[in-house]
């Protein structure tokens, strides 16, 4: 059997496995592609047909794929229910098989492919229509958690030589970045709490739809995820290469309407609990 | 009858590929961080999913650095794809000897499989074709990933519910085969025996004596799930008592190697996990500790769960 009889086979399964549709159809799919039917190439035993024993891959592939999906997207799943959860993550690992050697990566386009594949030209009440704009979001908060639960993070930067004052902004300059870990979220919906109450098992109301800025951050392994203001989230984005505290205050205050004292006072006083929740780490 | 392992009795065996025997570990799973972090484990060593620890520096990574602290690690993968006809992945062949580097394995393995072709990974282990060219294919590409990793590699048996027309040469003699050509390890998994006996007809008290001994570095074992016209490798039920047969079998022509229970899908606690792995010390003394296979008319038996990998753990 040659290198390309092998490469055949595989290509052959590969297609059996994540062509779209019941059994006979990817059968058919790659009969069409490679020109091989499962009888030419599956050996029959012990009662057994080709297809069969086919069935146990495909069957095991989306399995497999949609167990992880619900791990990694549980509240989204309590939201909408099993049965729609199940049809969006088949849709998604079909239209879109994985190609990374990480199961992490499953999930990382799952709320891009909701957004692009929401109904768009139904004629809908506009609450319901903005509320299609729901699940994609819920996704998104729910892949930033993830994703800052394994970044880098603060855990092992030595201890600071002092702890930071409230005042420490308003003396020597300080100079800032945000922490690897810190996801910054401009969302369509206040999801921080709706996000929060499912997690301890309550079934909340899904809240309207409204702009919400949202910083998902680690300390001391633990998530945090705040809804901020809008200097908060543009001193933090201004973080996002190191930068000198002042340099920061002067995007933010620009950036939210503020006078640039009234925003260096609640730097100062924020600045401290920043420290605390993983946002944000000094360097020096 | 095969005189269980002591420590001391260990220390003087000759290792396999120059690796020891490790006595009896589990796999460390997110469902027991909590437990591991304030408790001394009561298992000789650990395995750990490679691709789990792979650019993830959360919490999972300070909970690898207490048991590396106190047991031995061995770092076993299931994204290397050695039999792919895609070339091999560079990008995670540096990731996973960088987390070697992190880890100092006893050994890293894998399974003789595929997992995808043209960039696609299905996260499944995927029968491969065993014939001479497929042979030739997987030896070379086993060569260079242990040049690579400077170490050997150790490949594991996988479960299968389908073999090739195109094959022409048995499980056991590829693997066999392999070992003799590239130097590698590998990793007896007696349940997997079990399963792909049952599913294919072959004799696997056969398998196992005519495998190259000496090549034997480690043996999993865990509990499959009869489906009535087949069995699944489900990792989630006790190792029920033909697989301890096996395993006793294994350990007697091997002569000891290290042994893991693996148990990936309805995880119980810590300690009752223990309490099934420590079954293989009655399993050596003669006694046969397993169950029946548990049996299921459900069409959702996955064999090779992954779930797991993605579960959240208690800070």
């Amino acid at each position: 059997m040659s290198e390309q009889s092998l490469s055949l086979l595989m290509h052959w399964m590969q297609t059996v496995i994540t062509e779209r549709g019941g059994l006979g159809e990817k059968l058919d799919a790659a009969a069409r592609r490679h020109e091989l039917r499962a009888e030419d190439v599956v050996a029959e035993r012990r009662g057994l047909s080709a297809r069969e024993r086919l069935a146990v891959y495909t069957g095991g592939y989306v399995l497999r794929l949609l167990e992880c999906m619900r791990a990694d997207f549980p509240v989204l799943c309590g939201f909408v229910g099993d049965s729609v959860f199940d049809t969006f993550a088949k849709a998604y690992v079909i239209t879109m098989p994985p190609g990374s050697h990480s199961l992490y990566d499953l999930g990382a386009d799952f709320s891009r492919f909701l957004e692009e594949t929401k109904p768009k030209n139904w004629r809908l009440d506009a609450g319901i229509s903005a509320m299609l704009d729901l699940p994609p979001e819920l996704a998104r908060l729910e892949r930033a958690r993830a994703e800052v639960l394994r970044a880098p993070g603060t855990e092992d930067d030595p201890p600071a030589a002092e702890p930071l004052s409230t005042f420490a902004v308003f003396g020597e300059e300080l100079t800032l970045q945000a922490t690897p870990c810190l996801r910054l979220l401009e969302m369509k919906f206040p999801l921080v709490d709706f996000l929060k109450s499912s997690d301890r098992g309550e079934r909340p109301e899904p809240p309207a739809p409204r702009t919400s800025l949202v910083a998902v951050g680690r300390s001391n392994y633990r998530l945090h995820v705040e809804e901020i203001s809008l200097w908060q989230f543009a001193f933090l984005r201004a973080c996002e290469r190191p930068t000198s505290s002042y340099s920061a205050v002067r995007v933010a205050a620009l950036e939210s309407g503020r006078e640039p004292g009234q925003a260096l006072a609640e730097v100062a006083m924020w600045l401290p609990v920043a420290f605390e929740l993983g946002f944000l780490r000094r360097v020096v | 009858m095969i005189q269980y392992s002591t420590p001391e009795v260990r220390a003087g065996q000759p290792p396999r590929r120059g690796l020891p025997n490790l006595g009896l570990g589990v796999g460390l799973r997110n469902q027991h961080f909590s437990y591991l972090m304030r408790h001394d484990p009561d298992v000789e060593w650990f395995e750990i999913i490679s691709e789990n620890f792979i650019d993830n520096f959360g919490y999972a990574r300070r909970v690898l650095e207490r048991v590396m602290s106190v047991r031995p690690v061995v770092m076993h993968g299931v994204s290397l794809s050695v039999g792919s006809i895609d070339p091999l992945d560079w990008d995670y062949l540096k990731k996973l000897k960088a987390l070697a580097e992190f880890v100092q394995p006893a050994w890293v393995s894998d399974h003789l499989c595929w997992t995808g072709v043209a960039g696609v990974n299905t996260h499944d282990l995927l029968p491969m074709p065993l014939n001479e060219e497929s042979l030739r294919h997987v030896a070379e590409r086993v060569r260079q990933v242990q040049n690579f990793l400077e170490r050997p590699l150790v490949l594991e048996n996988p479960s299968s519910y389908l073999e090739f027309k195109h094959s022409t040469i048995a499980e056991w003699d590829f693997l066999s085969e392999l070992a003799r050509e590239t130097g590698c390890g590998l990793l007896l998994d007696v349940n997997n025996v079990y399963v792909s006996g049952y599913n294919h007809g072959f004799d696997t008290e056969h398998y196992i004596r005519n495998l190259p001994h000496d090549a034997v570095v480690q043996i999993h074992l865990a509990g499959p799930t009869d489906c009535g016209r087949y069995l699944v490798d489900t990792h989630d039920q006790p190792v029920p008592a033909a697989v301890w047969e096996l395993y006793r079998l294994a350990q007697e022509l091997t002569g000891g190697v290290s042994t893991l229970l693996e148990w990936d899908a309805n995880i119980p606690d810590f300690p009752e996990l223990v309490a099934e792995l420590r079954k293989a010390e009655a399993a050596l003394r003669g006694e046969n500790p397993g169950a029946p296979v548990r049996k299921s008319g459900s069409a959702s038996a996955v064999s090779n769960p992954v779930g797991f990998q993605l579960s959240t753990s208690d800070v």
